[in-house]
């Protein structure tokens, strides 16, 4: 499949006899990278526009991806990206529904999310050009160690041992700082920015007023 | 609420989790019995799946930053910046880039893959094409300066990967020199994300105070004869500019300082209480059980319309709940319905007045 993964034979977890071992897991995995993760960027702008609690912002991203693929396993939606948004504002209603408060203006508002104009671009894998530049931002933003090692890992492609060895660090902390550089590279890539960035505009209006009051 | 919370904290550690698996995987010696547990650990829910899954797409990708190394030393880590910038790139995503760059260029010089030969070949074109404009000169001072209008929101990204983030009616000045980066605000309110860097300390300079951080996001505003600090992660050192025998304070995360009249006064809240401080940037405001005086005196600063209240006993009325700060019609509307409260347009003013049933003169 995708073109996303130049690199794939390298990895256990997409050479055939593993595939196998994954079972079902794999068609939806590729399906679930290529056609929904694609529209992360997307999404955040989404979820950001419309949830004025930017902290829990990644955490709602990933509970919409878990609901588009467990509906997945059932039967995978038809247009992926409109199964994505659907999702997502679903989970937002369901949100506000159980939060304590109290919407003023009706609960309305918030069952009338729109999805805007920029999110139902199609979702693509970045060009090459595209995709070396953020990835090399991405790099970029981690932090010091944390980026030589993940250069001398990925772009190197040093074993871990031997990064150890070189940057004079066990072979515990090397794994921690490739642990922590997927995160913060996936973020940047898939996402296209930290998921703490305050975004250009608000465009929802909503207010609520606590109970207490 | 706790449900969520629990939620919260439950997808950060199955990221977690994941990278760890990922990482765990990558170390190599990976043994068929490792592989069974993380097929187990995967096949246990979606979440995990999905969290496995986005991690491992972009781990994938970033092998394609090969294409950079070709003809560079092995071992040589590039500088922050120093490649990422180059020509190849099309302007920032991140938005932007107000700093005229140095002129210098350096060239690679030899590759080694064929298949990235294209890319590297462009990339020298382009360079020569684009005259070059990136690479950081440390000797020079970078200078710039940004303003927001009443009412107005502006993520500035800085030239060392930090960000600030102006409120309305902002004047913010940035000189970044070898040993220094020095902000200074000048008018309103500035939320800062600071990218770690110990050799150049960051310090935003306001009311004579001097507010210095390493790595670390705070929030500095400015108002007549005020200042307040709020510090959401990190340690920050608050410093006065005019006497520097005074002691500075330290500032950990979840702290608030209040200046007013050389005096300092810290609270420590929550972090979550901290954050709430810092809602404006999504252009919200919260309040619990806030006095209406104060609550007025926030939607003053973001719209030129203003807000008085004529009748002094309305001001200990009590607030709560979140609003958007450029919309004070709704927060009027809403007194309104709640308090015995009546609101009246003079000229570009929203005047608050004790419902008539306190005054007979209606």
């Amino acid at each position: 499949m995708a073109p996303g993964f130049p690199h794939a034979f390298r990895h256990p977890l997409r050479c055939r006899g593993l595939r196998y071992l994954r079972g079902m897991g794999s068609a939806i995995d590729d399906w679930f990278v290529s056609e929904v993760l694609v529209h992360e960027r997307a999404l955040m702008r989404f979820l950001h526009r419309n949830w004025r609690d930017h902290d829990e912002v990644p955490d709602l991203r990933q509970e919409v991806y878990a609901r588009v693929y467990e509906a997945a396993t059932r039967r995978v939606p038809d247009s992926p990206k409109s199964f994505l948004f659907a999702t997502a504002r679903n989970l937002l209603v369901d949100r506000v529904r159980h939060q304590r408060i109290v919407p003023i203006t009706a609960v309305g508002d918030i069952e009338q999310l729109h999805v805007m104009q920029d999110e139902l671009e199609p979702g693509r894998w970045l060009g090459g050009r595209e995709a070396l530049a953020r990835l090399a931002r991405a790099l970029d933003r981690l932090p010091d160690r944390c980026r030589e090692v993940v250069w001398l890992r990925r772009i190197e492609d040093l074993p871990q041992k031997e990064i150890a060895r070189r940057l004079g660090i066990s072979e515990k902390t090397v794994e921690k700082h490739i642990a922590k550089g997927s995160r913060m590279l996936a973020d940047y890539f898939h996402g296209g920015s930290d998921s703490n960035a305050a975004p250009d505009k608000m465009r929802s209006e909503r207010a609520w007023l606590s109970k207490s009051t | 609420m706790a449900e969520q919370i629990d939620m919260t904290d439950n997808h950060r550690q199955i990221e977690r989790d994941a990278a760890l698996w990922l990482a765990r995987r990558d170390a190599g010696g990976w043994a068929n019995r490792q592989q069974v547990g993380l097929d187990a650990w995967l096949a246990e829910n979606a979440a995990h799946r999905v969290a496995f899954l986005r991690l491992e797409a972009a781990w994938q990708e970033s092998a394609r930053l090969q294409a950079f190394a070709a003809g560079d030393a092995a071992g040589r880590i590039p500088a922050r910046g120093e490649w990422a910038r180059s020509p190849y790139f099309a302007p920032s995503v991140d938005g932007e880039k107000p700093i005229k760059h140095g002129r210098r260029v350096t060239l690679r010089k030899r590759r080694r893959w064929p298949v990235f030969a294209g890319i590297a070949a462009s990339l020298l074109v382009a360079a020569a094409i684009a005259g070059g404009f990136v690479w950081r000169d440390y000797t020079r001072v970078d200078r710039a300066a940004w303003e927001t209008a009443m009412g107005a929101l502006k993520v500035v990204h800085l030239p060392d990967h930090s960000t600030a983030t102006l409120g309305s009616g902002t004047d913010l000045h940035m000189t970044f020199s070898q040993g220094e980066r020095d902000l200074e605000l000048t008018r309103g309110e500035a939320f800062f994300d600071v990218a770690h860097d110990t050799a150049r300390p960051f310090v935003v300079r306001a009311n004579g105070y001097r507010v210095i951080a390493v790595g670390t996001r705070f929030d500095v505003r400015r108002d007549a004869g005020q200042l307040r600090i709020v510090v959401t992660r990190g340690l920050v050192r608050l410093q006065s500019a005019h006497d520097p025998a005074k002691p500075p304070a330290m500032l950990p995360a979840g702290s608030i300082a209040t200046v007013t009249d050389g005096d300092v006064a810290i609270s420590q809240v929550t972090p979550n209480e901290a954050r709430e401080a810092l809602n404006w940037r999504s252009g919200f405001v919260v309040f619990h059980r806030t006095p209406l005086a104060e609550a007025v005196r926030e939607f003053n600063r973001y719209n030129t319309r203003q807000i008085v209240i004529a009748d002094s006993s309305l001001d200990a009325l009590r607030v709560g709940g979140n609003f958007k700060l450029d919309n004070s019609d709704a927060f009027v509307r809403l007194m309104q319905a709640v308090f015995p409260v009546q609101a009246e347009q003079r000229g570009r003013e929203i005047v608050l007045t004790r419902k008539a049933q306190a005054h007979t003169a209606h």
